[in-house]
């Protein structure tokens, strides 16, 4: 922890990420802890996040519920980024029909574009609405071809463009991923980096040296909506 | 296998028909379900050309609506039609006789029907292979897809074996037990969802059961009522009518106990019981099921029939149709400017899905019954 002392926490992260790939994939466990006494309400995230994967109108991977609490004069804002939670036990999985979204070994929830029918019955079974349905509207409207909002976004690692209503991603259900076409890059999430008050850690829970590993073994440390029994990998510091 | 005279009318009376088709003489509600068709084929076809994005108003916050609760509507007629069918041939048997191929047929026809208006809501319709290629067992949508195909199977084998005066107690009581097992696993679909407070949780496979009696039956009720006003022979209507109270009352029953429980809660999302309350008692008690019920006590005549039957079918189809929407009411998390409560108003496209869906089974009964095909297991004797 010495050698760590003055380094920033993406810095530390950035490390922790490196040794993690290192190891087999089964072996790593992905998760995020969010510290909601650091978060600002910036909406840095969810921006972010928009602009790594082209997100079309109305999907949001990382959106932030914003609360007003107390009344006047003593009032302040409450602040809840909501990523997927990536759960141990996710009920999106148990509902597909025909395994489209699946968890891979190292935890992660993922969707595979080519095989949603876009039931959307996953959207339902969400307790966290961390599920969207791409129906393929664009913010451009009709004039979408010719912008960035046809592009590949990379997502999964995999070439999806947004071309015609035949192709997926249109029509599929989408969700955050936990930019894992970056992380297996060996970059950090880019909700990860672009907080502004470095309230975001993700890390390899599996490794006892990672910051996120430290960070969460607190007791001020809660998991949302727990009792559903869903083990969500996204963990609150309150 | 023979085809003319079991699935498709004797050709002979299919041409002399078309002959009076072409004469105007094809009869109003085939001339009015064939331009509900092609407006509704228009709608549906647009569908799939411009994209969901441009033409259904389902959404994130909503992700399913109008057509969803259409296949919910017309799967449940055809389960209610089974049902009749069974409680026709094993109560009824030689009174029920003439008009076993007629419920079975429209049986089959609903739930394609209904089949259509759901191909129209899935993003990607052309991967339904995936059911057989990439099944998950712990899906509830995969086993509503196993037994919907069951049910669709033993039903076109019961029919086929009407049609062709085969009589077998066997597949009799398969046609029964199937679609039990098809309906409370479509109710599971929706039932198991545990985030949705206003799909019933476990009550939903059993309350479908009972709706789905009611309108099949409803449905029957019709065709009971039109046979009897063409023939003269009313001995199946005061069965009907009986048949009829007792959905009304079984769905009271356990729409009543719904509310209750809904209103009794205080977990995050019941709110909705509250919110919904009026709309619940007005339209899903009182004018669901207190109007038909009350049509039946003092009309017990075929008009009577006819039109507390239409009343259960209008009423049922908005049921359904109140539980897929109303149960997105309370969003699951709230962020930016998403409002409170989550209104929906489907689209025209989503309409002409409808009335492409209704005009279907319309069209294809009117005109089978019309060209005679029911007519040729009716006359025989088992």
């Amino acid at each position: 922890m010495s050698s760590n002392e003055n380094k920033d926490i993406l810095e530390i992260m950035q490390e922790d990420l490196l040794r993690a790939l290192k190891k087999p994939r089964a072996e790593r466990r992905w998760a995020m802890a969010i510290d909601l006494k650091k978060c600002i309400g910036c909406h840095a995230c969810t921006t972010g996040c928009m602009s790594e994967n082209i997100t079309p109108p109305d999907i949001h991977y990382r959106p932030v519920k914003e609360e007003e609490i107390g009344t006047y004069p003593n009032t302040g804002m409450r602040f809840l980024p909501r990523p997927c939670m990536q759960c141990d036990s996710p009920s999106c999985t148990q509902v597909c029909p025909v395994t489209a979204t699946y968890k891979r070994d190292d935890g992660l929830v993922v969707i595979d574009y080519e095989k949603c029918i876009g039931c959307r019955y996953c959207l339902v079974a969400c307790p966290y609405g961390a599920r969207s349905a791409d129906v393929g509207r664009y913010y451009t409207g009709d004039f979408h071809s010719k912008t960035y909002e046809v592009e590949n976004s990379g997502e999964y690692g995999k070439t999806s463009k947004r071309t015609s209503h035949w192709r997926s991603p249109i029509g599929n259900a989408r969700k955050c991923h936990f930019c894992i076409h970056r992380v297996e890059k060996g970059e950090l999430t880019r909700c990860t980096t672009t907080c502004l008050a470095s309230a975001t850690y993700f890390g390899d829970i599996n490794d006892p040296q990672a910051l996120i590993t430290k960070v969460i073994s607190k007791p001020n440390v809660i998991k949302y909506k727990e009792e559903l029994g869903t083990k969500p990998m996204v963990y609150y510091i309150v | 296998m023979q085809i003319y005279g079991v699935f498709v009318p004797e050709k002979e009376r299919l041409l002399s028909y078309f002959s009076l088709f072409k004469q105007g003489k094809g009869g109003l509600i085939v001339y009015l379900s064939l331009i509900g068709l092609i407006l509704g084929g228009t709608g549906f076809a647009s569908i799939f050309i411009l994209g969901h994005g441009h033409t259904i108003n389902t959404s994130s916050l909503v992700p399913w609506g109008l057509q969803i609760s259409t296949y919910v509507y017309f799967a449940l007629v055809s389960g209610g039609c089974i049902f009749t069918n069974f409680i026709g041939n094993m109560f009824f048997h030689e009174k029920y006789k003439p008009l076993a191929s007629r419920v079975i047929f429209m049986g089959l026809i609903t739930a394609i029907a209904g089949f259509a208006s759901l191909a129209s809501e899935l993003g990607h319709v052309e991967r339904m292979y995936l059911f057989m290629v990439s099944p998950n067992p712990t899906s509830p949508m995969f086993w509503m897809s196993v037994w919907y195909t069951a049910d669709i199977s033993i039903l076109l084998v019961e029919y086929v074996n009407i049609q062709r005066h085969v009589h077998s107690k066997a597949m009799l009581y398969a046609s029964f037990i199937i679609p039990i097992i098809t309906y409370c696993s479509l109710g599971s679909l929706f039932g198991a969802v545990g985030t949705m407070p206003y799909y019933y949780s476990s009550l939903l496979p059993i309350y479908f059961l009972f709706s789905g009696f009611l309108s099949g039956n409803a449905l029957c009720a019709v065709i009971v009522a039109l046979h009897s006003k063409t023939t003269g022979n009313m001995r199946l209507v005061k069965p009907f009518i009986r048949l009829q109270k007792i959905g009304l009352a079984s769905v009271f029953v356990l729409t009543f106990c719904r509310i209750i429980i809904g209103l009794a809660s205080n977990l995050s999302g019941y709110e909705v019981f509250r919110e919904t309350f009026f709309q619940n008692v007005i339209f899903g008690i009182v004018c669901a099921l207190i109007v038909p019920f009350t049509i039946l006590m003092y009309r017990r005549t075929i008009g009577g029939l006819i039109l507390s039957s239409l009343l259960v079918l209008f009423t049922q189809f908005m049921a359904r149709l109140d539980l897929v929407v109303e149960g997105f009411r309370v969003p699951v998390f709230r962020a930016y400017d998403m409002p409170e409560r989550i209104s929906y108003f489907p689209s025209i496209f989503e309409m002409l899905v409808v009335l492409a869906s209704v005009s279907l089974v319309a069209l294809v009964y009117v005109v089978c019954e019309k060209t005679g095909l029911f007519e040729i297991a009716g006359k025989e004797t088992h």
